[in-house]
């Protein structure tokens, strides 16, 4: 105990870093958490929606030209593919499985696609993101705009995009309703969501296993 | 000009004139769609509308009941009444009626095609074909490898035979090509269909010709909206218009060359008749542009009652069915995925 009293006097410095790392830790599981329930709330209503503008697609095409049975069954490369890698917050103990997709992949040469860079760009928002209110679809709100400049910046991509889009509708006809380009891109949105979802999911048990360590080892000392 | 109509009308279609008007009086009223509006469940639209006349087509079907069903067995109504009506008539009403169902073939043939195309089961296709538009060789398209094929070995002995003439290719069938030929099929048969009203005068050339010019101006206008952003190019969107109708010639010329939706909007607002239908939408949008177009055709659809002794009910009368199936389809679809406050987004009141 005296050598205790003895340590702490010696080194307050030491005890206060380690306070203002756990409560790091503990501000980093909070924000995750946040962050996933805001995602599954904005993916929730995406979904809907996405799934409003297919009946609403239906309705006005017919329903002999929008139908499962038209999907293709031929064997094709997939135009959107998703990765796994490992993600490193601070030190090598905290690393954590991170996902990425890649949309379109068809239509890249050796260059960053449009998909890519969206995904980036969304991850960044959720880290520097202040505090949201859930319920409510902002989170995306926010993420059109960013859209909108990214749009702006990368033209180059867009004309690519909109053809494999084209391309991926035409199992349904090459004239489609504007309707049914809404669902798809409210589809991709939620696809994005998800992927996100995985990854903010991954930070939050990785920063949840290190807060329980850390609760562990003071429950110890 | 009308002829002794009057006189002569009632010894040939007088029975089915009056069928045809009791159907009419069977049709879903604003009181019946508020009842429906209201419901929670599918299980709750099928015990609404076994009080109407789809309640024999309705009550064997188990729960949980999906939306599709729904459309289906409602379809199957509308198929009983038209064949009822078909066998009972003589010429040239047998012909007439039989032109209402040539877009429901041109509609199975581009189906079975696509599917096809996709590698998809025929059985399953035939499944889904409309059963207005079912023909005897259908299931042979699947064997067809290119335009040429599909009319030679199936579409030669069918009444869209001569709809084929403007698009023969030896082109292999692609995405791009079915719906081109789709359009073109379309295209053919409404002048067709128009011709053959023409040439039967009277009260039915009269009320047909504005029916299928206002059906060919909404062909073109969704046409152009559907195509902008997309490969067809310029002329080959000019070629899937009819050759008739309010917009024809100019209105076409000014639509080929639209880009988006306020040059749409801008050459319709030059033809009054338009006016309105685009005064209910907003600047750059196109959402509600279906429903302003059905809540149109409705009214002129209703509109053909008002006069006897012509064959336009039967037209009307079908058009009619298909656009209570479809609200009922809609309604359906909002119930089923909770989304109730979208209901009037879509439902058209036919009364």
């Amino acid at each position: 105990m005296e050598d205790d009293d003895r340590c702490s006097s010696n080194n307050p410095g030491g005890i206060e870093q380690e306070e203002e790392d756990e409560d790091g830790t503990v501000l980093r599981f909070l924000d995750s958490l946040d962050s996933y329930l805001t995602l599954l709330d904005a993916l929730s209503s995406t979904l809907r929606q996405g799934w409003f503008e297919l009946a609403s697609a239906r309705h006005s095409m017919g329903s002999s030209c929008i139908s499962s049975v038209l999907l293709d069954q031929k064997v094709r490369s997939a135009a959107t593919t998703f990765q796994v890698g490992k993600s490193i917050d601070g030190s090598p103990s905290e690393s954590h499985p991170s996902f990425a997709i890649s949309k379109w992949a068809s239509s890249r040469d050796g260059k960053c696609s449009f998909g890519e860079m969206e995904v980036s760009h969304v991850q960044k928002t959720s880290k520097n993101s202040e505090l949201r209110h859930r319920g409510s679809s902002n989170f995306y709100d926010t993420t059109e705009e960013h859209d909108l400049r990214i749009n702006a910046s990368s033209t180059i991509g867009d004309g690519d995009v909109q053809k494999e889009r084209s391309k991926s509708l035409s199992v349904f006809g090459t004239l489609v309703s504007p309707k049914l380009r809404a669902a798809q891109v409210s589809f991709e949105t939620a696809l994005d969501a998800i992927v996100e979802i995985a990854n903010i999911r991954s930070s939050m048990l990785c920063a949840f296993t290190q807060l329980q360590q850390e609760m562990k080892e003071k429950g110890l000392g | 000009m009308y002829g002794f109509e009057a006189l002569t009308f009632n010894i040939h279609g007088g029975y089915l004139e009056a069928i045809v008007r009791g159907h009419r009086s069977g049709l879903l009223t604003a009181s019946d769609y508020n009842n429906l509006c209201q419901c929670e469940t599918l299980d709750d639209i099928k015990m609404h509308l076994s009080a109407t006349e789809y309640g024999p087509y309705l009550q064997n079907e188990p729960s949980p009941l999906h939306t599709t069903t729904v459309v289906e067995k409602c379809t199957l109504k509308l198929v009983d009444e038209y064949k009822h009506m078909l066998c009972q008539a003589t010429e040239p009403l047998s012909t007439f009626l039989e032109y209402i169902t040539y877009g429901y073939m041109i509609d199975n043939v581009v189906l079975i095609v696509t599917g096809t195309l996709h590698e998809r089961d025929v059985q399953e296709l035939l499944e889904k074909c409309h059963p207005l538009g079912m023909f005897d060789s259908i299931a042979t398209l699947a064997v067809a490898q290119n335009m040429r094929e599909l009319y030679r070995l199936v579409l030669v002995d069918t009444p869209l035979a001569p709809y084929f003439s403007e698009c023969i290719t030896s082109e292999d069938l692609d995405d791009m090509n079915i719906e081109i030929m789709r359009n073109t099929l379309y295209k053919a048969y409404l002048e067709d269909f128009y011709n053959f009203c023409q040439k039967l005068g009277g009260a039915t050339a009269e009320i047909m010709s504005d029916l299928l010019a206002f059906e060919a101006d909404r062909r073109a206008v969704n046409i152009t909206i559907n195509s902008i952003g997309t490969e067809l190019t310029r002329d080959d969107r000019r070629k899937l218009y009819s050759n008739f109708g309010l917009l024809y010639p100019y209105g076409h010329e000014e639509l080929a060359i639209s880009e988006d939706i306020d040059q749409v909007r801008a050459v319709m607002e030059k033809y009054p008749p338009y006016q309105s239908i685009f005064a209910k939408i907003s600047y750059g949008e196109s959402q509600m542009l279906d429903k302003a177009f059905y809540e149109e055709e409705v009214k002129r659809l209703c509109l053909a009652f008002e006069q006897q002794f012509h064959y336009a009910v039967f037209f009307a009368y079908m058009r009619l069915r298909e656009q209570e199936i479809r609200n009922l389809m809609w309604i359906s679809e909002c119930v089923a995925q909770n989304q109730k406050s979208r209901i009037h987004d879509s439902v058209v009141f036919i009364f």
